[in-house]
């Protein structure tokens, strides 16, 4: 086997791209304004889902103990609740009442209620209960759980979430569905874009690539300009996409966070990876499979 | 050796361009291939470099089975080859360096030898002071010259012409033709299609005279007489 330069791709292909200027120009820019749009996207549903985590606070549940257990029985309930199947054994938080006591102390120091813990601490009295932090792995399963909690002995009451988990879980499933239903769409839309543009540049040397069959070029030799015209078509498109996108989240992130308080805006510094690969898989991949199929026409042997 | 054994071609319009051809080429001949319009001269070069699969029949070139050949063999069996059209086909952006070079970078040529080897064939077609010219910029004649260094750059063992002189104004056809009779007598087997009844009857080669797809007349310091 002998070898070939890769200058020689290299050159044809941006030769190519050179030459097909206008053609060029607007499948970068048409490339470039959907991987915009599919990382808007993207990132306002991870946003929304981030906020919806939120709102959930973080799949808990309260479980209070009978007032008359014993500190025996309490670290018995704590250890029948580890052993459930959906309870994240590491994350069963177990507040006593001497510890909530002071808590509530403390966080109403200086107001005018402070007397009344003051007064309850000297006569001996608490009127709080043990308390146990659950977290849960799924969401789906929380009903299952309330039913396990409340089957075991000496577990008086359990602040339940289910109904808010159930609504939070309904919304992030039909806007992952959206999103999804969306995405493939766009990326449909982004292949049939780039095949269009290579199959002109194609079809432009048509008469160049039969003479490459008539001196016997194999089919990779004379596809492979075309696959790096369409890589550097995705290169270009993802590079400028990316800027584009991380000057737009930054700015519009900055407006909602001066708006409005409870909204919670993850900062690009954190997504900025996946940003970049997504749009760099998506142009480059849609770039040499579109002119792979492009060219098969004009290469049956 | 080329070898045509009963070969028909039949395009997909229901055209029989091919009926029935059987013939033998041995190395080192030069062979005129005349015969009216749309006779089947273009088919049957077009069989041979493989551009048209033949309908039945089989058909050999230098041991290379052309109705079983695979079609990733394709490319490396036309290096075997040198091909000339009427119509010249070279790039029109590239240098008559560049046009001769590209096909040696086809086959992965490493560019010293390409260097080394681009100028001694343009001097055989006698076009060693044109390197830089585009083809835009050379007559008929001298844009088929091109065309024929391009042909010879991979050594190939078969040159297959087709009215290589029919672009080409009448005084330097004769040098065409002239060379390509200088190629074969460098041992290799020359096929050429041609219109041009002054040169098959002054030349006196073997001349294959083709009707409707079928071989009527094959002869040795043959005439024209189609
Ligand atoms: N691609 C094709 N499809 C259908 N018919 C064709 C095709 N090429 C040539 N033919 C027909 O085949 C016959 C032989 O054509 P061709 O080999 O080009 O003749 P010649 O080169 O001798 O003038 C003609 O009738 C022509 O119309
Ligand atoms: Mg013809």
């Amino acid at each position: 086997m002998r070898k070939y330069s890769l200058s020689y791709f290299l050159s044809q292909s941006f030769k190519g791209l050179w030459r097909n200027g206008v053609m060029s120009a607007a499948s970068i820019l048409v490339l470039m304004a959907l991987l915009i749009v599919m990382g808007s996207f993207s990132l306002l549903v991870y946003n929304i889902d981030v906020n919806l985590e939120n709102i959930g606070v973080l799949n808990e549940i309260v479980v209070f103990c009978d007032e008359n257990c014993t500190d025996e029985e309490i670290a018995d309930i704590g250890r029948q609740i580890r052993l459930l199947d959906n309870v994240n054994e590491d994350m069963v938080k177990h507040n006593t009442k001497q510890q909530i006591l002071d808590e509530e102390r403390a966080k109403y120091a200086g107001t005018e209620v402070e007397n009344v813990f003051k007064e309850m601490v000297d006569r001996g009295v608490n009127p709080y209960r043990d308390e146990f932090i659950v977290t849960y792995n799924d969401n789906s399963e929380v009903t299952t759980l309330e039913y396990q909690l409340g089957q075991i002995q000496g577990i008086d009451k359990i602040n339940s979430r289910a109904d808010l988990a159930e609504k939070v879980e309904g919304i992030k499933n039909s806007v992952t569905f959206i999103f999804i239903f969306f995405l493939v769409v766009l990326f449909v839309v982004s292949l049939f874009v780039i095949i269009n543009t290579i199959k002109l540049a194609v079809y432009a040397r048509k008469q160049e690539i039969a003479i490459m069959r008539y001196v016997g070029a194999t089919k990779w030799f004379i596809t492979l300009p075309f696959v790096f015209e369409g890589m550097l078509i995705g290169l270009i498109a993802s590079g400028v996409a990316y800027l584009v996108e991380w000057y737009m989240y930054t700015y519009i992130g900055k407006m909602l966070m001066q708006n409005s308080s409870i909204l919670t805006i993850v900062p690009f510094s954190q997504v900025d990876g996946f940003v970049i690969l997504g749009f760099l898989a998506v142009g480059l991949f849609s770039g040499i499979v579109g002119s792979a199929i492009s060219l098969r026409k004009y290469l049956k042997a | 050796m080329i070898e045509f054994k009963n070969v028909c071609k039949k395009y997909p319009n229901g055209t029989l361009a091919l009926d029935d051809v059987s013939l033998t080429i041995n190395d080192g001949e030069f062979v005129f291939i005349v015969g009216e319009s749309g006779a089947g001269k273009s088919t049957m070069l077009k069989t041979l470099f493989r551009e048209e699969k033949i309908s039945s029949g089989s058909l050999t070139v230098d041991g290379y089975d052309l109705v079983k050949i695979k079609n990733r063999q394709i490319p490396h069996y036309r290096r075997k080859l040198g091909i000339v059209f009427q119509d010249f086909r070279l790039f029109p952006d590239k240098t008559v360096f560049e046009n001769v070079a590209f096909a040696m970078r086809v086959i992965g040529e490493p560019t010293r030898s390409i260097k080394r080897r681009v100028p001694t064939i343009l001097s055989i077609v006698g076009l060693q002071d044109k390197y830089n010219d585009f083809p835009r910029e050379l007559s008929g004649g001298e844009q088929q010259r091109v065309a024929l260094a391009r042909a010879l750059a991979n050594n190939p063992s078969i040159i297959i012409a087709d009215e290589p002189t029919g672009n080409v104004d009448p005084k330097m056809s004769l040098d065409i033709m002239n060379l390509l009779l200088k190629i074969q007598k460098r041992g290799k087997t020359v096929l050429v299609v041609t219109h041009e009844k002054n040169f098959v009857d002054y030349f006196q080669q073997r001349v294959i005279t083709i009707k409707n797809g079928k071989i009527v007349d094959d002869k040795v310091g043959g005439m024209f007489d189609a």
